[in-house]
């Protein structure tokens, strides 16, 4: 009970944010390699995994939690789009975009991780 | 180490970039080099140099591919080739290297195409700079969970 699903949840989607990061910096490093086609990390199944994570009610208080095991994103490919000439599909304004949100939303989720971290402390603390 | 996966990503990519720039200088240079190579008691201009580049394979990466999807490795430079396209034959009869007719063969480097490349190579380079910054900035952040 102490620590609850959010922490998990936040877990969940550092490590996917992780991997888009990775995704984005090999998007990026292939943009000139020829017949290169660019990945992106697939979000739909790790979003409707949480979702079940958080609807998961215990009946019984000897239940164990209903945490998820770690879902971080699927890469996918994209094969169809071709952007240059060469076969490479990589959209380098599309990638730095991304790179932005991506940093944003990592940098958001450490410190909600660590918005929760400091109440948890503020309850062990007594609020003192 | 997988965490600096996507620091290893972005550099190779550097790394791919500079020796992009290096083939373009190499050509820049020696665009007026009538004598690049000894062939056959004969000296041959310089032949422009092409870098090739591929998507970094590794053995782990294939095998994560047949799983839920892999995000990559970088690049790698596979080959630096040489462009076959014809020597430019310039009129020179004082020159040394000229032939009976009094024709000269020139490097089949074009400053213009050199030129385009350099500039994409450039900014390929300065992307990758500002992924890597993005990471390692991200990787310092992780530092701070639970200060």
């Amino acid at each position: 009970m102490l620590f609850s699903n959010t922490i998990n949840s936040l877990e969940n989607a550092l490590k996917t944010s992780n991997i888009q990061q990775k995704v984005i910096s090999n998007n990026i490093a292939n943009a000139d390699t020829p017949g290169y086609k660019a990945k992106k990390v697939s979000f739909q199944n790790v979003l409707s995994s949480e979702m079940d994570s958080m609807k998961a009610t215990r009946t019984d208080q000897r239940h164990y939690e209903f945490t998820n095991a770690s879902s971080a994103g699927a890469v996918i490919k994209n094969k169809n789009s071709s952007y240059h000439p060469n076969g490479n599909s990589v959209d380098i304004d599309q990638e730095m975009s991304d790179l932005a949100k991506n940093q944003i939303q990592y940098n958001a989720l450490v410190d909600r991780l660590n918005g929760k971290f400091k109440s948890l402390q503020t309850v062990l603390t007594g609020g003192r | 180490m997988t965490i600096f996966n996507s620091l290893n990503t972005s550099a190779s990519a550097l790394t791919a970039q500079r020796l992009r720039m290096d083939a373009v200088s190499s050509n820049i240079a020696n665009a007026e080099t009538t004598r690049g190579k000894f062939v056959d008691g004969e000296w041959q201009p310089y032949k422009r140099k092409m870098v090739e580049i591929k998507e970094k394979d590794s053995f782990s990466s294939m095998l994560s591919r047949a799983g839920t999807g892999h995000a990559g490795n970088g690049v790698q430079v596979t080959e630096i080739s040489e462009d076959s396209s014809p020597f430019k034959l310039v009129y020179d009869p004082a020159h040394p290297d000229a032939d009976a007719q009094g024709y000269v063969k020139m490097p089949n480097v074009d400053p213009l195409k050199e030129m385009t490349d350099l500039i994409s190579s450039t900014r390929s380079y300065e992307a990758n700079v500002t992924v890597f910054n993005a990471s390692k900035s991200m990787l310092l952040k992780a530092l701070e969970i639970g200060k």
